[in-house]
């Protein structure tokens, strides 16, 4: 800062006329300060709008709806400095400290809130709004302190000179060295503590501050020292938000009342979480999606109507929708918030054919095992899509007893097919639910693939009998991955993941979600 | 995630109102308890005072005749009624004083769910209790039996994974046995007591019996384990020298839970029976599960009372008994009409605790039960809590039993375990257990019947604080139940002793007993043995 500061006139500071100020150099400090908070003021309008876009997506909208608000909440600072009175310096270092904790913790705030908060918006414009009230304060009680130092055009000409200065500063600083070297996080909390270092520096070298410098020294102290230890643990909580884990940019994300789901997207694909899980990649889920769909289906030339359990996405079905003879198709899935998605995002729609929006298909909102146990219908085939088995509610999805009800939703000779995680990853796992399948009295024919994106993964054709067979009838045109040479060769199980025995998965052990604990440990920790 | 972010905002919300309330001025902090809704209930204790002076209860106005008046409708009364229709005699008449028989597994319910006021659970039956799993396969329990024969139960009645988990000092780790922060010496106790019980449970007696067995009547005679029932659990463990307080806490959990009396007071055959009968075998289960409901055992009851047809009386006080020329005519009081009826029975059961029957026979001489204070029935606190969320501490998630190390009470169980809802977001009710075994049982009783909910609701959200700190703004209802005679403790030579096989004795085979109170353990299995075993000895009059 110091070579910044430079002489002029050193009258009084609060009041004109009075006694010479002690320090001639003291408003150039002030002239400084203008820079440094200027700075600050950009950086914290940055961070909100790169912010908005990162979590919200749509960037050309968050950033100029948060600029907007921004230079709003600053007018209305601005307004509000006249209400100001009293000895202006200690309103300035109060102001300081505010900012300084405000901004710097606002970063961390949104990022942490993120996933919490049920109105992320309201959150994000209070805090940019109560920013921007604070940052528009500043300039206007700067120069109200500065008034009798300088002739008006003077004081007009430096302070906005130090101000714009400040501006581009920050907007070169923030794209080119604080996102990549500090990342958000950092660089607010950094932001923050500058704020509280002018605060610092204006307490210690005003000698009017003396009543209250104690005071004000040890909240800007306490103030420093939390912003301190969020730097230290910064990298904690970012890896503690979802963001981290999500690369490319995120374009849709809403919690709904069952599951977090998020859209992102890069050059090359989109991509689909739930619960930070990665469901799809656009550029091979083709892969997932037939195979789950066709070694089953080609086997069953007579099938008219198909349940789906699951997969609210609609990519199954627009695989399924490709066999002309079915008549309906009824898709089960947990979380409307999923299926309404997929039934009018643009985006989508492209990727799914519109399939759930085709006249054979019912879409039904429930939770499939208590929908199941109630359901009459009878399915030529069903297809189970859920996710993995991470948790004992979804266990029991994968139970013993699940199976049983679902078998009895089969016509003589239909069949069901099951994914079953990866038997590579979670080899236990995907064992476990094979040996559930077959322990209710279910033939079964494992079978995996390798997608690109998720690693080798499994499947689990089941029946009555063994009828099945790889090359029974005819595929679609068009398909990309599945052939009658691709079905058989997907019957294969090199020995790295071959049979193994593992236990039965019932509701009173729930042995898969333990097993799928142990497989995938080793990725998570 | 709706669970965290409510309670991020309630938390947030109880943070921000306990910082800012006091400085308010004029604002002073309000009942943090104050959004508790809830009530005390318990077995209607005022009606049953009556017996104490039936003088004023009105004289009967009419006439009823029946073969059979069972008098009682816990598990013992059910069972008998159930038995005594299976077998010819369905002219039977069942009082009971409650508005719904059930007893001790009688069941409420609300929006959140089903929930037990008592017993919630059935271990997995010995396979040898044919009488026990011919009711479980009526009541749809028993599914069918596996090619090796064993049975196989419905696996929506199992117990569903994840089981029990215990709460050491704010972790939860996985079962009910202590093994966060223990030494090798208190592992080495550990490992020598279960080895200990897989010896009883495979022990026999010079008879040939089971050493240890459920029901205890078909345990062996043989005085080498009888002999056990002469000291108490506590003296036992003393001399062969299981010490480790980790071990004897969770021994006298153990007792707590099953007895309501605690190991310095239930004889060492009881301590050790507890684990050593539990044998029951299945083809998709072991020794090790339970069966349960979200209504608990009250699932059992309902089978139970649908599998006989003949009445039941709710709201019904049998007040005298006396003998006449053909049979027994009882005096009952219809607590919803205020009438009174002269029952006329050729035989009647005594499904009651012992002290009650007492009362009924004050008119009655040749009976052989003891005096009407020798039992030890510890009074129980039980707490149907409806809670919004929990919120988790580090380790295992909500669990079926749920206990925490070194806590006054027994824990909780979640009534809504059983349920296969993928969102499971919504309230939950759980079931707080509380023996109040800290007096002995007539002071405590009195004590707990004079405790009013203002004050038993903070000593309950306090115990769960413990499990869950920052819990209370969760808890939507609380509602209580105080059990008097909770249940009967088998203190050291009840079992065993020759008092305990005179008392059940018929009375000129006129009067019959059955009741848990006459086997010393009060278990679903003991009542439902207890009831067939009195069936069985009123039919062989007939």
């Amino acid at each position: 800062m110091a070579e910044l500061l430079e002489a002029g006139p050193a009258p009084s500071l609060t009041a004109a006329p009075g006694p010479p100020a002690p320090d001639a150099r003291l408003p150039g400090l002030l002239l400084a300060a203008v820079a440094v908070i200027a700075t600050c003021g950009l950086i914290y309008e940055l961070i909100a709008g790169t912010l908005a876009s990162y979590l919200l997506g749509d960037s050309v909208t968050q950033f100029s709806t948060i600029i907007g608000a921004y230079l709003f909440a600053m007018g209305i600072g601005s307004w509000l400095s006249k209400f100001l009175d009293g000895p202006l310096l200690r309103w300035f270092i109060r102001l300081e400290i505010l900012v300084g904790i405000v901004g710097g913790c606002m970063a961390p705030l949104l990022f942490l809130s993120f996933e919490y908060v049920a109105s992320f918006r309201l959150l994000l414009y209070t805090l940019v709004g109560l920013t921007g009230i604070l940052v528009g304060l500043e300039i206007p009680l700067l120069m109200r302190i500065l008034e009798h130092r300088y002739p008006f055009k003077d004081l007009v000409a430096r302070v906005f000179t130090f101000d714009y200065i400040g501006a581009l500063l920050a907007s070169l600083i923030f794209p080119l060295v604080l996102v990549p070297q500090l990342g958000l996080i950092r660089t607010s909390l950094v932001f923050g503590a500058l704020n509280l270092a002018v605060a610092a520096v204006v307490l210690v070298r005003f000698p009017e501050t003396r009543p209250y410098r104690r005071r004000f020294g040890a909240g800007i102290a306490a103030a420093l020292l939390g912003l301190g230890v969020l730097f230290v643990f910064a990298n904690k909580l970012l890896a503690y938000t979802e963001t981290l884990a999500f690369q490319g940019q995120v374009i849709y994300s809403k919690s709904t009342p069952y599951q977090r789901i998020v859209l992102t997207r890069n050059p090359r694909e989109l991509r689909l979480f739930l619960n930070g899980n990665l469901q799809f990649s656009s550029a091979d889920e083709y892969r997932y999606h037939e195979a789950l769909v066709h070694p089953l289906l080609q086997a069953l030339p007579q099938a008219r109507r198909v349940l789906v359990l699951g997969g609210g996405d609609g990519l199954a079905v627009r695989e399924l929708l490709k066999y002309k003879q079915l008549q309906s198709i009824r898709l089960v899935d947990l979380d409307p918030g999923m299926t309404e998605l997929f039934q009018h995002n643009e985006l989508l729609l492209a990727l799914n054919k519109g399939s759930l929006n085709n006249p054979k298909v019912q879409v039904l909102n429930a939770d499939a095992y208590q929908w199941v146990r109630q359901d009459t219908t009878r399915y030529d085939a069903i297809i189970v899509d859920f996710p993995d088995p991470g948790n004992y509610s979804i266990g029991k999805l994968y139970s013993a007893a699940f199976y049983t009800a679902l078998a009895k939703r089969l016509v003589p000779g239909g069949r069901m097919v099951v994914q079953s995680t990866s038997p590579y990853l979670a080899r236990q796992s995907f064992w476990c639910v094979a040996h559930t399948l077959a322990a209710v009295g279910l033939h079964t024919i494992p079978y995996h693939l390798y997608v690109p994106s998720f690693g080798e993964w499994g499947y689990v054709l089941a029946g009555p009998d063994t009828h099945w067979r790889g090359d029974a009838g005819p595929l679609p045109a068009g398909l990309r991955y599945i052939t009658p040479a691709t079905i058989h060769d997907m019957l294969r199980f090199p020995p790295d993941m071959s049979e193994i025995p593992t236990e039965v998965n019932q509701l009173n052990n729930q042995a898969l979600v333990r097993y799928f604990e142990e497989d995938w440990g080793p990725y998570v920790h | 995630m709706p669970t965290r972010r409510s309670f991020l905002a309630q938390s947030g919300a109880a943070l921000t109102s306990a910082l800012l309330l006091p400085a308010l001025p004029g604002c002073a902090p309000t009942n943090p308890l104050a959004h508790i809704k809830g009530q005390l209930l318990g077995p209607d204790a005022a009606t049953g005072h009556l017996l104490r002076d039936p003088s004023r209860i009105p004289t009967p106005t009419h006439t009823l005749d029946t073969d059979v008046l069972i008098i009682g409708g816990g598990v013992a009364g059910l069972a008998a009624r159930r038995w005594l229709h299976r077998h010819g005699q369905s002219n039977t008449l069942l009082v009971e004083l409650a508005g719904e028989a059930g007893g001790n597994s009688s069941a409420g319910h609300n929006a959140a769910s089903a929930y037990p006021w008592g017993a919630h659970y059935l271990p997995v039956p010995d396979v040898r209790n044919v009488e026990l799993l011919a009711f479980l396969q009526e009541a749809g329990t028993l599914t069918g039996y596996a090619p090796g024969g064993l049975p196989i139960y419905n696996d929506y009645h199992l117990c569903h994974d994840p089981e029990e988990r215990l709460n050491i000092q704010g972790h939860w780790q996985e079962g009910l046995v202590p093994s966060l922060g223990l030494s090798a010496a208190d592992q080495a106790q550990f490992a020598r007591f279960f080895k200990l019980i897989e010896t009883l449970k495979t022990a026999r007696g010079r008879d040939g019996r089971d050493a240890f067995c459920i029901p205890l009547a078909h345990a062996s005679t043989d005085e080498a384990y009888r002999q056990l029932d002469q000291l108490t659990f506590a003296a036992y463990l003393d001399r062969e020298q299981f010490t480790t307080p980790a071990l004897r806490w969770y021994l006298n959990y153990a007792c707590r839970d099953d007895y309501g009396a605690t190991a310095a007071q239930v004889s060492a055959w009881a301590g050790l029976h507890y684990f050593a009968s539990r044998k029951g075998r299945a083809h998709n289960a072991g020794s090790g599960d339970v069966l349960t409901w979200p209504e608990g055992n009250n699932f059992l009851v309902k089978s139970l009372i649908g599998q006989a047809d003949a009445p039941i009386q709710p709201h019904t006080l049998a007040y005298a008994l006396r003998e006449t020329a053909t049979g027994i005519e009882a005096l009952t009081y219809n607590v919803a009409t205020r009438q009174s009826t002269r029952v006329r029975a050729r035989q009647v059961l005594l499904a009651t605790p012992q002290h009650v029957a007492h009362r009924l026979l004050t008119a009655v001489p040749g009976h052989q039960l003891p005096p009407p204070d020798s039992l030890h029935h510890a009074p129980w606190l039980v707490a149907n809590l409806t809670v919004a969320g929990l919120p988790q501490g580090p380790g295992r998630p909500l669990s079926w039993d749920n206990v925490r190390y070194d806590s006054p009470s027994l824990g909780y169980i979640n009534a809504t375990q059983q349920s296969l809802k993928q969102d499971d977001s919504g309230p939950k009710v759980i079931s707080l257990y509380w023996p109040l075994t800290d007096e002995a049982p007539a002071l405590a009783r009195r004590r707990a019947y004079q405790t009013p909910y203002a004050e038993w609701l903070p000593r309950v959200v306090a115990e769960l604080e413990t499990y869950h700190p920052g819990v209370t703004p969760y808890l939507q209802q609380a509602d209580l139940w105080v059990w008097g005679h909770g249940m009967v403790a088998p203190t050291p030579g009840l079992l065993w002793g020759a008092a305990r096989q005179a008392a059940m004795r018929p009375v000129r085979n006129r009067i019959f007993f059955a009741h848990t109170d006459f086997s010393g353990i009060s278990i679903f299995e003991e009542g439902f043995y207890q009831g067939i075993r009195a069936a069985k000895e009123m039919l062989a009059v007939i």
